[in-house]
């Protein structure tokens, strides 16, 4: 029967693969619409080309006001200091740096200007093997973040609080042990060494709770100063020793290579690292074992290796080590006493002085800590490489 | 016909850079080629080139909106390839 006009089915004069692409694409546009979370997506010059209801509606932008425009300029990223961000570490370009997603804690400009906290995910649009745009996807985290500041004043208040006390029983019972307000049996002295190595305990797990709030809030001030990673190695060591000495670990430092091991940074913040990673290392290695730290001074920063032969970290959790409240499950077993916030509170303490923390670790063979910190821990100016573009 | 140049394809790929980004155009190919093409720089080859162009432009579009320094740029890296691509005459062949 000859079709008549009028009577075609919808799309007739199109062939099956238009009808699929066209198809495709509806239910892409619609996908992209319907996230929940904020989407924008851009061309390979970085300029905007989609964005969703939900990324409109975070940032106070229209849909028209943003398609078109270049995303670093138009979307201002600022610190929590309110600093702007610069170009190279913002997320996006560090997703095509590296060739990975990464997802980040920022803040946006809104167009109102009002600085909004969000979780963000960049990532690369790959089509074909081939790099065609990026896309971020991000959500509203202003309260998550609120319930997190109120938490740390919290626990810093607490802290202070329990600190004042505590200082009372330290000192009635080194006068108790020392035999100021009497002498004591044998069976009292043991008690109270007890005691005292007890409120020892509290008293450096209120401090690391102090530091970790205030490097939460970003209350660490970094002072940088001239010092010798080597003599700071030495103090540790020396402050330390008896501790290796107790389980009889073999403790010692040495300075690799003929470079200098001198640096601009926090003196106190670097002697916290240091002390915190030769502990843990000490804690973690089995009586008769070995801790060395190795300074190796090279030309842009000085890397310090705390080489253990301790029981390791599980190749399964070795992704969660710096993860606040993280504790192996072969060292629980063995060592029931610690936070699982030593190394959470390391990373971030390197973090504010610019440097980085990795590790290798072979289970029952040992663990390599490694940190580098910049000669200068002063951080860069914002924008500071945009002068050469 | 004149003499090819005498650097290698990665010291062309950092020669040209270097115009655009300065002395971080080294690390910056380093780590462009190490993270999308999962290989050492010096084994850069010139079947690598085009891809690699491909995510240096996206790489340095986020660096700066001016996207004719980036085509500019681009359009170097393209030169480049080409000269890669002609067949090399072999030395005391006429």
């Amino acid at each position: 029967m000859p079709r008549m006009p009028g009577n075609e089915p919808p799309f007739s004069g199109l062939s099956s693969s238009v009808l699929t692409s066209h198809g495709q694409r509806a239910e892409d546009e619609a996908l992209f619409t319907s996230i929940g979370d904020g989407a924008i997506a851009t061309d390979a010059f970085g300029r905007i080309t989609r964005v969703n209801p939900a990324a409109q509606q975070l940032l106070g932008y229209t849909e028209e006001e943003l398609v078109g425009s270049w995303l670093p300029k138009k979307l201002v990223s600022v610190t929590a200091e309110d600093k702007p961000i610069n170009l190279i570490d913002r997320p996006i370009t560090r997703a095509f740096l590296t060739g990975k997603p990464i997802s980040e804690k920022i803040y946006y400009r809104r167009k109102d200007g009002q600085k909004i906290a969000l979780a963000l995910n960049a990532s690369p649009i790959i089509l074909k093997g081939r790099p065609v745009g990026a896309i971020e996807v991000f959500r509203d985290i202003t309260k998550e973040k609120e319930i997190d500041r109120m938490k740390s004043e919290f626990i810093s208040l607490a802290s202070h609080q329990l600190r004042t006390p505590l200082s009372a029983i330290k000192t009635y019972t080194h006068m108790l042990s020392d035999g100021y307000l009497g002498k004591l049996t044998a069976a009292q002295k043991k008690s109270l060494g007890t005691i005292i190595s007890a409120s020892d305990r509290m008293n450096e797990l209120i401090s690391t709770l102090l530091n970790i709030t205030r490097m939460e809030s970003g209350a660490i001030e970094v002072a940088p100063k001239r010092l010798r990673m080597d003599k700071i190695a030495e103090d540790v060591i020396k402050e330390l020793a008896l501790v290796a000495k107790n389980k009889s670990i073999d403790l010692s430092s040495a300075v690799k290579g003929k470079g200098d091991p001198c640096i601009k940074s926090d003196p106190l913040i670097v002697k916290e690292v240091m002390t915190n990673l030769v502990s843990n290392a000490i804690k973690y290695t089995p009586e008769g074992g070995q801790v060395r730290l190795r300074i190796r001074p090279r030309a842009a920063n000085v890397v310090v290796d705390i080489i253990d032969s301790g029981w390791g970290i599980p190749k399964y959790s070795q992704d969660q080590v710096f993860s606040k409240f993280f504790r192996a499950q072969n060292i629980i077993k063995r060592e029931t006493t610690g936070t699982g916030l030593g190394l959470y509170l390391v990373k971030g303490l390197i973090d504010a002085l610019g440097g980085r923390i990795w590790f290798v670790s072979d289970e029952e063979n040992g663990t390599i800590f490694s940190f580098s910190l910049p000669r200068d821990a002063v951080p860069p100016k914002p924008n500071e490489q945009a002068k050469y573009l | 016909m004149p003499a090819l140049p005498n650097y290698s394809l990665y010291e062309g790929v950092v020669r040209i850079t270097r115009v655009y980004l300065g002395p971080a155009a080294g690390r910056f190919i380093d780590r462009q080629v190490e993270n999308h093409l999962h290989k050492a720089p010096a084994e850069l080859t010139p079947a690598d080139l085009m891809v690699l162009i491909d995510w240096l432009k996206i790489s340095v579009s986020h660096l700066t909106e001016d996207s004719e320094i980036v085509e500019e740029y681009v359009s170097e890296l393209h030169k480049l390839a080409d000269e890669q691509a002609k067949p090399k005459r072999g030395k005391g062949k006429s």
